[in-house]
């Protein structure tokens, strides 16, 4: 299923976040970890997953593949879907306020 | 080291349980038995020391699994075991920190979009050649309105047998393409697999069906041969024999009669007079006979020539007595050329169980049945009726 601007999954945002900087797969688990302060621990087989498919559908790309090892980057496309992703979120957490300021329904 | 003993199994149920397989190879490992290859019937197991194990089964995109793939979850715990078609089994011990493959069900969904498209595509294949299939038999047994007939001469044996076997495989393929669409669903709604699910439940069933086909395909393999070997023609002695058929001098009682020798020689049988002998799974002894006879000096009431009998019988010894009746309304069919199967006279006689018959000028017929002997003689000449079913009660007691 190709990306359509949709919501991502929490793996999709995570690992495109985490491609800001570009990396390889088996580190890119630990960066993910990182980033997350700890929060998200994904799994090998779902950030493998999510590789292949941001891949085919162009938000990251090979930045480097020497044989063996594969290393990964963001691309242009895929910094703007994050960052739309990211102003959805930020309008999801600024319309959530009225569960800050409490009894807000009354 | 020791010596390593490889030990081979069934697998316990259809290769598309990815919980029941995962949960099977763990309990052989806590027994000692570490899985090494698995193929499409068997799965091989190295004796060692037992271990508690996890296993996993990724389902891949294409058929071969990435090198990447395999990089990224040794480097984080998971050795690669082995894979049969697009199932790739990983394992990792239990009391390792390996994190596990799948964080994500939803996104686990994805990996199984191209197996469920190809199971999609068999299931479809095969049951739309398992209709063609079965419109074919149909055609073969129901054309002609005969299928008891074209059962006993067992011509369709092999056909009905590969057309089950085909039944079977549209059966397992839909059922395939059916679980694997519900699990990724299920994924996709953010359950998870399980990866203890039990997979004795399919077990014993799962490894009947196998013997049971098995042995089905194997005896398909083997019946057309033994058909075919068994299956011979030869001139018909001169002197009576001991074959179980009507022969044209005891019908006839005429001393005079010799045989008319055949214009008609192939092989070295004389197919005019000759004796063909035949086997099926459900009528094991079949005789089809063809006597040829003159009187030298008599001609016939017509003076359309020299009077030269003739006589034709098939004779079944069938499998199963119930089928005697219906294949004597088959052979009715089937030789009702001139005159309708109505015609055909249902008369007593102690002799038989059954016993029909058919005179038209000098062609006389009889289609009797006893036991599970079923006897057909056309005889066309100068005797009796009466002289025809005499014979025909001696012969049906020679089995």
């Amino acid at each position: 299923m190709a990306y359509n601007g949709g919501p991502m999954t929490e793996a999709m945002y995570y690992v495109l976040l985490a491609l800001m900087r570009p990396n390889h797969g088996y580190q890119l688990m630990h960066a993910i970890t990182e980033v997350s302060n700890g929060r998200v621990n994904m799994g090998p087989g779902t950030l493998y997953g999510v590789l292949s498919r941001m891949q085919k559908d162009g938000l990251i790309s090979l930045a480097e593949n020497d044989g063996r090892r594969k290393t990964y980057q963001i691309t242009t496309q895929g910094e703007q879907a994050l960052r739309t992703e990211y102003g959805r979120l930020k309008a999801l957490i600024a319309d959530s306020r009225i569960l800050e300021e409490g009894d807000g329904f009354e | 080291m020791g010596l390593s003993k490889t030990v081979r199994k069934l697998r316990p149920s259809d290769y598309w349980r990815i919980g029941e397989h995962e949960s099977w190879f763990s309990e052989l490992a806590a027994k000692g038995l570490h899985l090494k290859k698995m193929g499409i019937h068997f799965a091989r197991f190295e004796k060692g020391q037992p271990k508690n194990m996890r296993y996993r089964i990724e389902v891949s995109l294409k058929k071969r699994i990435a090198s990447e793939q395999i990089d990224i979850y040794e480097e984080s715990g998971w050795e690669y075991v082995t894979s049969y078609q697009s199932f790739h089994v990983f394992s990792s011990p239990s009391d390792s920190d390996a994190p596990e493959l799948h964080t994500d069900p939803a996104e686990q969904s994805f990996t199984l979009k191209e197996l469920d498209k190809k199971l999609t595509m068999n299931a479809s294949i095969a049951t739309l050649g398992m209709i063609l299939l079965i419109g074919m038999m149909f055609a073969i047994w129901f054309l002609d309105g005969t299928p008891t007939f074209v059962m006993v001469e067992g011509g369709v044996m092999q056909q009905s047998i590969l057309s089950i076997f085909l039944g079977y495989l549209a059966y397992t393929s839909l059922q395939a393409a059916i679980s694997i669409r519900t699990l990724r669903k299920d994924l996709k709604e953010g359950k998870p697999i399980n990866h203890h699910a039990p997979w004795k439940k399919h077990y014993r069933l799962h490894s009947m069906i196998a013997f049971l086909f098995t042995f089905a395909m194997g005896l398909s393999a083997i019946i057309p041969f033994y058909q075919l070997v068994k299956m011979d023609t030869k001139t018909l002695p001169e002197e009576s024999s001991h074959l179980p058929i009507v022969r044209l001098a005891d019908v006839e009682k005429n001393p005079a009669l010799v045989r008319d020798e055949s214009s008609y020689m192939s092989d070295n049988v004389d197919w005019g007079n000759r004796y063909t002998y035949q086997w099926s799974l459900l009528a094991p002894v079949q005789y089809e006979t063809d006597e040829v006879g003159v009187v030298p000096g008599k001609v016939w009431a017509d003076e359309s020539g020299e009077y030269a009998p003739s006589i034709h019988t098939r004779v079944y010894h069938l499998s199963l007595a119930g089928m005697a009746d219906n294949l004597i309304e088959d052979l009715i069919k089937r030789h009702a050329y001139d005159y309708r199967a109505e015609d055909v006279v249902t008369t007593n006689h102690p002799g038989f169980d059954l016993i029909r018959v058919h005179e038209k000028e000098e062609t006389k017929e009889v289609f009797a049945s006893k036991g599970k002997v079923v006897i057909y003689v056309r005889y066309h000449g100068y005797a009796d009726l009466h002289s025809v079913i005499e014979n025909v009660e001696e012969k049906v007691e020679y089995f």
